[in-house]
């Protein structure tokens, strides 16, 4: 599949300040591409660097194969964006706004325009100023998608959205991505970006941490492993347990047992088959938890 | 939202639009940013023409103009560049256009070219501007033109409101010298516009598209001030743009003074976008 969006040692520094260091992203024709990290990880800044709001410090910095600085104008007729921080003048309305960039990129017919909005209740006829949040980013969500972009650029899109509109946005995005478009999903909200997203990319610290697909990472993290036992284990075979690599967080009563595992299924499984088992539990954790594991100390993960 | 045609309109996935020439897009910048400045214009238009009205209304009610001329003092009759306020032109040339009415008018395009950029990144609004398939290039010509036509509108304002009052109350003022003295405003004040609006390229912070080009404006009108009464200073005057402004009601526009100011506002804006083309866009 060809990449929309490649960036190659992606660097972004603020005089002292990091912003983004090496950053090696590529997001495939087609994709929902969930862009993970917490506030000031670097989401917003590898955005605007993409569409060419400034300038990277170092590396490079492609979308559609076209230089993110050079080519911005190009870039952009090709892409929805949707700000972070969605503001429009307080004194226009949505229906306003939409007209103006209609004209800017020669869309015209509104009839998409409409749909969107009626499907996501996006208020067009109110000014800016008398909207909550919510409905602000909906008209910004509008904005973003109606003129059918290539590529949508949407940084935390759900933010304010009631769930209701949360699931109709989701089921849009998964409608652009059935066209064969593309979307590059920024958010710190996981269980969406696990229901929507095939690949993940997690960022940390200005540094992509993992780039995966979204199976890969949930299926390659670690489970909650819990035994129990028709009769009480010594000891000494309890230790057994606690000794098997990649098990951490051990704990056990008289005749049940319950640890963290890192990979290593099948010695677990033969050592339990030593004994009578009358429970078994592998548990996948949430995406939240394996997201957090991405936020620990690389070293307390046993990570170089 | 829920009971919403979930049928898309239109077929396939194609995106919408065609390739808009950058003068279509400059176009329908300047028509919004004109929209976004109606209000203003209004504003500035009103005031400052009332303004002047008032001083065209009172003009009958003094009786002895010559003593009056002669009582203010030499020193600040030249200093301001008072000739006559006997008559109405030398009376507004006083009164409104030599120091209230530029000085004030300055303001207006100051305010509104420094929110173009650097009060569009305060505000937070830039990043949803520039989503669009807009080069740095025609925001800052665009806003530049959009304000040249706003402060022409409010000059023109400004004549009407003035002329039609000196035929209200039967004063003298003849069209040509009125437009004159409202035409002759609209330079200085986009020198300073277009100022403002490359410290906002510059600098991304809207208070100093605003103070340096106000701290510029009162330093360039004292400077010419001072130089009247100095002959120490008497040279450096060349340095401030009102010798060159002159007085338009009276002598007539200046014709290398406008055209030698509208250039250096040119210059300015082409500076901007130079500026603007190398700098990250902050919010």
């Amino acid at each position: 599949m060809a990449a929309v969006i490649e960036t190659d040692k992606l660097t972004k520094t603020y005089g002292k300040n990091r912003g983004i260091v090496d950053v090696d992203l590529q997001v495939d024709s087609g994709e929902i591409f969930g862009f993970l990290g917490p506030n000031g990880a670097g989401k917003t800044t590898t955005i605007r660097t993409l569409l060419g709001f400034q300038r990277p410090a170092s590396g490079t910095a492609s979308v559609f194969g076209l230089d993110s600085r050079r080519d911005s104008v190009q870039i952009r007729s090709r892409v929805g964006n949707l700000p972070g921080e969605f503001t429009l003048e307080d004194r226009m309305t949505g229906e306003a706004m939409l007209r103006y960039f209609a004209r800017l990129r020669g869309v015209e017919s509104l009839d998409y325009a409409r749909h969107l909005a009626g499907r996501l209740g996006a208020d067009l006829k109110r000014p800016m100023r008398r909207l909550s949040r919510g409905n602000k980013q909906k008209v910004g969500l509008v904005l973003a998608m109606f003129h059918r972009p290539e590529l949508l650029i949407l940084d935390e899109p759900t933010g304010g959205l009631d769930p209701l509109v949360r699931e109709e946005f989701l089921a849009l995005i998964a409608e652009v991505r059935d066209e064969g478009r593309t979307v590059f999903f920024s958010s710190h909200v996981l269980g969406e970006v696990e229901r929507i997203c095939d690949r993940i990319a997690v960022i940390r610290g200005g540094r992509l941490a993992a780039v995966e697909p979204t199976s890969e990472i949930i299926n390659k993290s670690f489970r909650h492993v819990r035994i129990a036992f028709a009769r009480q284990l010594k000891n000494k075979e309890m230790r057994k347990f606690a000794a098997l690599a990649g098990v951490d967080n051990f704990d056990h009563d008289s005749n049940s047992l319950s640890f963290t595992l890192y990979g290593n299924y099948d010695d677990v499984v033969k050592l339990a088959a030593r004994h009578t088992v009358v429970d078994i539990d592998f548990e996948r954790p949430p995406l939240e938890e394996i997201f957090m594991t991405y936020y620990a100390d690389p070293q307390e993960r046993g990570m170089p | 939202m829920s009971t919403a045609n979930r049928e898309a309109p239109g077929t396939g996935a194609a995106p919408l639009g065609r390739q808009v020439p950058a003068a279509a897009k400059l176009v329908h910048f300047i028509g919004h940013q004109l929209q976004l400045q109606v209000r203003a214009v209004i504003g500035w238009s009103l005031a400052l023409g009332l303004y002047t009205a008032a001083m065209v209304a009172i003009f009958p009610s003094f009786s002895d103009l010559e003593n009056l001329t002669a009582a203010i003092p030499e020193g600040m009759r030249e200093g301001l560049g008072i000739t006559d306020i006997g008559t109405i032109e030398g009376f507004l040339s006083a009164e409104a256009f030599s120091i209230v009415t530029p000085l004030a008018l300055a303001f207006f395009p100051m305010l509104s070219l420094s929110a173009v950029i650097a009060g569009a990144e305060e505000r937070g609004t830039i990043d949803v501007l520039f989503s669009n398939p807009l080069p740095r290039w025609l925001v800052v010509v665009g806003s530049f033109l959009a304000v040249a036509i706003s402060l022409l509108a409010v000059v023109v304002i400004i004549g009407l409101l003035m002329w039609s009052t000196a035929l209200l109350v039967g004063v003298d003022l003849d069209f040509s010298d009125a437009a004159a003295a409202v035409l002759n405003l609209w330079p200085l004040c986009m020198f300073f516009g277009s100022l403002a609006l490359l410290c906002s390229a510059i600098f991304h912070r809207r208070l100093f598209g605003i103070a340096i080009p106000g701290v510029l404006l009162l330093g360039m009108y004292l400077l010419d001030v001072i130089g009247n009464l100095s002959e120490d200073l008497e040279d450096a005057r060349v340095l401030s743009v009102f010798h060159h402004y002159g007085s338009a009601i009276e002598e007539g526009i200046d014709g290398s003074g406008f055209a030698g100011i509208t250039c250096f506002a040119v210059l300015f804006v082409i500076l901007a976008v130079a500026a603007f083309h190398r700098r990250d866009i902050y919010t």
